[in-house]
């Protein structure tokens, strides 16, 4: 078998059109699915180890099984936000093969009993949006979203809400909020989302290429696809490789596939031969990590065993001739630009910690604002209502840490640098007063 | 939603076991342990923690991350520690996020020294920094509103004030603008903040970020004094604090009881207090000399007014004002009755009830608390307006709406600001509560000609159905709060079948029961209209609600006998019938026939400055001693926080001072022995002292003396046919209300001046368009040759074929357009000025 599931057509012309998504094959596995008693389908989906792909990798099956039964209205949403820096993965799933991504919400929102299906899709992916509101209209007129889908009783209807430009509306309950109307910020859990979630109804959120990857686990079988990838990590993982390589894009692998292979085989490796300084292997959020990882498997578990994680699947790769502080200071801009502000140590810590990262920059620190840097992550950490805060802390620590020396000779350099304008600014002036004496 | 069972259940928090009832907030389980856990968003009662600031992260045993104890319930077996390295270290690293932007202004802020932000720090921080960084910059301070400064330098974006306005008040204005550290609080479309609970923000703000323009700068935590009292300026009867400085009120805070208020003040009782201060104050005795009152001394005064008095016989008219006291109401009754012999007095603008049926409606068995509206099925508004006649129950009745599912429907003529929260609305038209009742009662009981009766109520007889099935079917627990403006019908006959017919309705409910939660609860015309009921302050009810050897005249009667020269004198106790009853014309009539007028009051209201032979100056809120009742019958105790304008009696003691001179029999040394007079003649207050009733009052319903409450008169009943509402026929009805900014104090205070209202014509568009006005222009509104101008308010909620003016506003008033004879609403022609 291929290990190719979710790209498995991607580049074939009109397949975002029913006519050939049908062609090869579609809708078979939401027919087949409404044929299904719901329990089934949420057990395939455990079978399978698939894990959520927005982010935080928790099983799918399982969150499934948490939205309560009962006859009140239920929401399945679809995190189609993709805002992670480096992450553009979703964006060419929707917009290559939008009826795949309709067919699993079909399926999974059969399996949970919701009734109502939103895809809440940044405000930037204007195309996307489009192409999947045409592909609604056509699932419509098929009569696989409706009130009777395909006779069989079971009622969905669905519609694309376009965010307004907030990375912090990824976030799953920030995007409920948004979706409700209200100010995108995150909420309290508990209650989580599949008790009290979109207008305080149980409601299921998944990732686009979460919800994708359950039509192909019913096309291939939960075994077959856990048998993919390694253990804890199964199935195929579709990864947005970019950066100093040759040639960046969004690939599908299985788990477990190395860095190495992913970044000089997929990749084409580093541009002008140069060697990695640094690699963000699950987004702008995940750790860094350096060219001595490159022979670590891609799969959560070890990747959490290296202290960082797979995230959205967003490989950066930065060769030796960036600075890290110029990318720490970008990525610290980012979450800064970006905190919902609603607590504190994410407000107040992004933007302090900016704030320094940027004195570094221009040279008016000393390798004590370092020590301050980590200790603030520190205090960020952990501390956070939702983990915007973290993803800034987690991956400027790493920095910090990690690359240490690099941060030093900088400021050592800068003040050397510093130093001599402002001597010789000095000696300007000198020379004004002795003109001024002169006179 | 019934109100749930609480269990108690031990936890521990640093090593101390303690018992705590389960589903408590960690922060608010660990006090009853003696552990502080500090907050800043956490406020209980804005509803549903946030868990924004994370100042209260604990380690809670078994989870790996610190937990937020605002949010997380307690529950039994769990072990909490709030000290340990790491939750210091997280509280520590919270107080130096927050102090980072923060300029630190505490020497020149107002909040310093009752700052939550300098105790936290002080506390929990670790009490230097390490920002070298410039701090954030905002222009400061501006003007949120004309009541209220905002200096957002030191806002530490806790959420609490837009909270309070989304989720409490729900007016929706403020906002936060912008996103992460560039966050600032203002309104949405940047206009000032004005609503009539505004104030309360100040109040929740835990920082000197948002202050009281009218208390800026006037004093320091340790110049004043906190004195408990209670506001009297509405049934409400919020528990306030007056903030002293040098024996003035310089600031009114809540004083939170839950059972009455929640802790919320309306604007209003948060800064009429500055009338207490201005110089159109009455603060001495006057007399008319020569047409014109003058400053007399107290002995002049005494003797004036009770040579007067004397000179009438017993041809004397007294009315008590809603903020006269228990003591006060009864010294004037006992000057009518023991001295004057006369039993024509009143406590209620209009309309008049049986002792009977006021036993009735205000039974113990029937009466439902301001608490039980927090969980019951369903709430029924009935002509009343909560935001103006009983403001701080608008609040309270939007927090069980909103957080416990509570039902509520709305029957008024005019569109209530609780309509968006109601699940079903009813109007009829003005002045046809009656009808009204009466066909609510066929729907409940499902017998009788609905369609029929709400015809002449000028209802939609569908919604009046649908009501009638709602509060049927909504659960055991119904509320139905009442406006005693229902039962201001001038023929006693008819005020009488509406009183049968909500009797009747409410029975059919099962409110009459004696079950806790569901009820009656009437918003009385008058802040203290419950207690003068009580106490015997009406013309045809002895103390208790027995009933009187003889029954006098009610309001409209006294006005009616005195215009017809049968009456002499006219005493009036906190009261201007002119600028405040209905039938304006009536009562200008009155008291220009009277040959003497005494009055007690603060200021000069119309009929007061063109009548009054005597004037006697009334306390304001802060100066009063005695008790009040509150609507739900919560005895309170008013307790005096600053002193009188030198040498000023109280009004219980001009009262006292005029029954001796008239003869009577002076047994009231102290306001003290007033009360004890009262609870000495109304036998369910029996044993009532000013100890018993304590800081946050007590419930006479609640002890073992409400058994000797009389039977009331519960029917069977049949009702008559009600008078039908006159068809518009091409006029418009008239309706009438009375702001919460129409005041004599609102007017008078220089910070709420400019809230004091205007005349406005609230008119449906269809109206509006059939007569060629547009919003916002000038309209003529005319009644038998009597001229009102307003401003044209188009409202499309506003029901066809009535037209709603304000009334307090002198000539300009509703109550302007009704003439003397006509007993029900006038019929009112609206045209472009
Ligand atoms: C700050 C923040 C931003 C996020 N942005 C996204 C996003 O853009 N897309 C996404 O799918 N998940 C995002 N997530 C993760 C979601 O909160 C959530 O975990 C995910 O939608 C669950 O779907 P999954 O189980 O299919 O992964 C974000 C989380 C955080 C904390
Ligand atoms: S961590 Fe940041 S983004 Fe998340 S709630 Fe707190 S302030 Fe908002
Ligand atoms: S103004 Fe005060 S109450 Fe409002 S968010 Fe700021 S600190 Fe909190
Ligand atoms: S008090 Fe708990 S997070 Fe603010």
């Amino acid at each position: 078998m291929s290990n190719h599931l979710l790209f498995e057509n991607i580049d074939e012309p009109g397949l975002s059109s029913i006519e050939v998504y049908k062609r090869r094959g579609g809708y078979q596995m939401a027919e087949q699915a409404l044929a299904m008693a719901r329990d089934s389908i949420i057990t395939s989906l455990k079978d399978s180890g698939l894990r959520g792909r927005g982010g935080a990798g928790f099983p799918t099956g399982l969150k499934a099984s948490f939205i309560p039964q009962g006859k009140m209205d239920k929401f399945l949403v679809c995190n189609a936000d993709e805002s992670e820096p480096g992450t553009f993965k979703d964006r060419e799933l929707m917009q290559k093969n939008p009826h795949s991504l309709i067919e699993g919400m079909i399926i999974a929102a059969y399996a949970v009993g919701a009734n109502k299906a939103f895809i809440f899709i940044r405000g930037e992916y204007v195309q996307q949006a489009e192409i999947l509101e045409k592909a609604i209209e056509e699932a419509k007129a098929a009569g696989y979203i409706g009130e009777n889908i395909l006779g069989r009783g079971v009622e969905l209807d669905m519609w694309v809400h376009r965010g307004a430009g907030a990375y912090i509306c990824g976030e799953e309950t920030g995007l409920l909020d948004a979706l409700e109307g209200r100010r995108g910020n995150p909420r309290l859990k508990p209650p989580f989302p599949a008790n009290q979630g979109l207008y305080q109804g149980p409601t299921l959120i998944n990732n686009v290429e979460t919800l994708t990857a359950i039509t192909y686990i019913l096309k291939v079988g939960a075994e077959a696809y856990s048998a993919m990838g390694v253990e804890k990590s199964s199935g195929t993982k579709l990864i947005s490789v970019s950066g100093n390589v040759r040639r960046p894009g969004n690939y599908e692998i299985e788990m477990g596939m190395t860095g190495r292979d992913i970044i000089y085989g997929l990749a084409g490796g580093i541009e002008d031969d140069r060697e990695v300084l640094l690699w963000f292997p699950g987004g702008s959020s995940s750790p860094v990590l350096t060219k001595d990882d490159l022979d670590l498997p891609y799969d959560y578990d070890s990747l959490a065993g290296a202290k960082t994680m797979l995230g959205s699947g967003a490989i950066i790769v930065a060769d030796d001739s960036n600075s890290v502080v110029d990318i720490a200071v970008k990525t610290a801009s980012f979450y800064k630009h970006e905190s919902c502000g609603k607590c504190t140590p994410c407000r107040e810590g992004t933007s302090w910690t900016t704030k320094m990262l940027k004195r570094i920059q221009s040279g008016e620190a000393t390798p004590m604002d370092l020590d301050v840097i980590s200790s603030v992550c520190e205090q960020i950490m952990g501390n956070c209502l939702c983990v915007l805060g973290d993803a800034m802390a987690m991956p400027v620590a790493s920095m910090v840490t990690k690359f240490r020396p690099h941060f030093e000779a900088h400021i050592e350099e800068m003040r050397v640098q510093n130093e001599a304008r402002v001597l010789a600014e000095i000696a300007a002036q000198g020379n004004v007063l002795q003109g001024i004496a002169a006179d | 939603m019934p109100r749930p069972e609480i269990e108690q259940i031990t936890f521990t928090v640093d090593g101390r076991e303690v018992e705590a009832p389960a589903g408590t907030m960690l922060a608010d389980a660990a006090k009853l342990g003696d552990v502080d856990i500090p907050v800043f968003c956490y406020e209980p009662k804005l509803g549903a923690p946030v868990g924004a600031c994370r100042m209260c992260l604990v380690e809670i045993e078994g989870i790996p991350k610190l937990q937020t104890a605002c949010s997380t319930p307690v529950r039994d077996g769990m072990v909490v520690d709030t000290q340990n390295p790491r939750v210091k270290s997280a509280q520590e690293s919270v107080v130096e996020f927050l102090l980072l932007n923060h300029p630190l202004d505490c020497p020149v802020c107002d909040k310093g020294g009752e700052c939550p932000l300098q105790d936290i720090s002080f506390g929990w921080g670790r009490g230097e920094t390490r920002f070298v960084e410039p701090k954030r910059h905002f222009q400061k301070p501006v003007e949120l509103s004309p009541l209220i400064a905002i200096d957002r330098e030191r806002c530490i974006l806790c959420y609490r004030c837009v909270r309070f306005s989304q989720e409490v008040s729900e007016d929706y204005q403020l906002i936060l603008h912008e996103r992460g550290a560039d966050t600032f609080v203002g309104t949405f479309d940047g206009h000032p903040y004005v609503a009539p609970f505004s104030g309360n923000i100040m109040e929740l703000c835990p920082v000197g970020a948002l202050t009281s323009q009218a208390y800026r700068f006037r004093a320091r935590p340790w110049d004043i004094e906190q004195s408990g009292s209670v506001c009297t300026m509405c049934p409400g009867q919020c528990n306030v604090s007056y903030t002293v400085r040098d024996d003035r009120v310089v600031r009114v805070l809540n004083r939170q009881n839950d059972a009455v208020d929640d802790g919320w003040l309306c604007d209003r009782g948060r800064f009429a207090y500055q009338s207490t201060y201005v110089d159109e104050r009455v603060t001495g005795p006057l007399v008319r000399e020569n047409g014109r009152l003058v400053e007399a001394s107290w002995d002049r005064a005494l003797a004036t007014a009770a040579k007067l008095i004397d000179a009438a016989g017993d041809r004397v008219g007294a009315l008590a004002g809603g903020s006269a006291s228990n003591e006060d109401g009864w010294l004037l009754r006992r000057l009518m009755t023991e001295v004057v012999g006369s039993r024509d007095f009143d406590s209620r603008p209009a309309g008049l009830l049986s002792a009977g049926l006021q036993a009735a409606l205000d039974a113990p068995e029937a009466q439902a608390t301001v608490e039980d509206l927090d969980w019951a099925h369903a709430v029924l508004v009935l002509d009343t307006e909560p935001v103006d006649d009983m403001p701080v129950l608008d609040l309270r009745l939007r927090k069980g709406i909103r957080r416990n599912g509570v039902r509520l429907a709305v029957a008024t003529s005019r569109p209530s600001a609780l309509d968006p929260n109601a699940e079903l609305t009813v109007r009829f038209a003005p002045g046809a509560g009656e009808a009204f009742v009466c066909a609510l009662d066929a729907a409940i009981g499902g017998v009788g000609d609905v369609t029929g009766l709400a015809a002449a109520a000028g209802a939609d007889p569908e919604a009046v159905e649908a009501l009638g099935r709602m509060l049927r079917e909504a659960g055991d627990d119904v509320i139905v709060v009442w406006g005693e403006r229902l039962t201001h019908i001038a023929d006693p006959e008819r005020a009488a079948n509406a009183a049968r017919a909500l009797l009747k309705a409410s029975g059919r409910l099962g409110l009459l029961d004696g079950r806790t939660g569901s009820g009656l609860l009437q918003v009385p015309s008058g802040g203290n209209g419950r207690g003068l009921r009580e106490i015997g302050v009406l013309p045809n009810v002895a103390p208790g609600f027995s009933e009187p050897a003889k029954v006098g005249r009610s309001s409209r009667e006294i006005a009616t006998a005195t215009s017809a020269g049968e009456l002499d004198v006219l005493h009036l106790l906190h009261v201007d019938p002119v600028a405040t009853f209905p039938d304006r014309a009536l009562w200008q009539s009155a008291l220009g026939k009277a040959r003497g007028v005494v009055a007690h009051a603060a200021f000069l209201t119309e009929g007061v400055a063109a009548h009054a032979d005597v004037v006697f100056p009334s306390e304001a809120s802060a100066e009063k001693e005695g008790t009040v009742t509150h609507p739900d019958g919560r005895l309170q105790r008013l307790r005096p926080a600053v002193g009188k304008p030198e040498g000023t009696l109280p009004t219980w003691q001009v009262l006292s001072h005029l029954i001796t001179a008239l003869g009577g029999r002076a047994t009231a040394l102290t306001s003290m022995m007033v009360t004890t007079e009262i609870t000495e003649a109304v036998p369910f207050y029996a044993g009532i002292t000013h100890d018993e009733i304590g800081g946050f009052g007590v419930r006479w319903q609640d002890r073992d003396a409400s058994e000797d409450f009389p039977a009331g008169d519960t029917g069977p009943f049949s009702l008559d046919a009600p008078v039908a509402a006159a068809s518009p026929n091409g006029a418009l009805r008239l309706g009438s209300f009375r702001s919460v900014w129409s005041s004599p104090e609102v007017r008078h205070a220089p910070a709420l001046k400019f809230l004091a209202p205007k005349q406005r014509a609230e008119l449906n568009p269809d109206d509006a368009a059939d007569r060629g006005i547009r919003h916002g222009q000038r309209v003529l509104v005319t009644a038998d040759g009597t001229v009102v101008s307003a401003t044209a308010h188009l409202r499309t909620t506003s029901p066809r074929g009535s037209v709603f003016l304000e009334t307090g506003l002198g000539d300009e008033s509703a109550s302007a357009l009704q003439s003397t004879e006509a007993t029900v609403p006038s019929m009112v022609t609206v045209e472009s000025a």
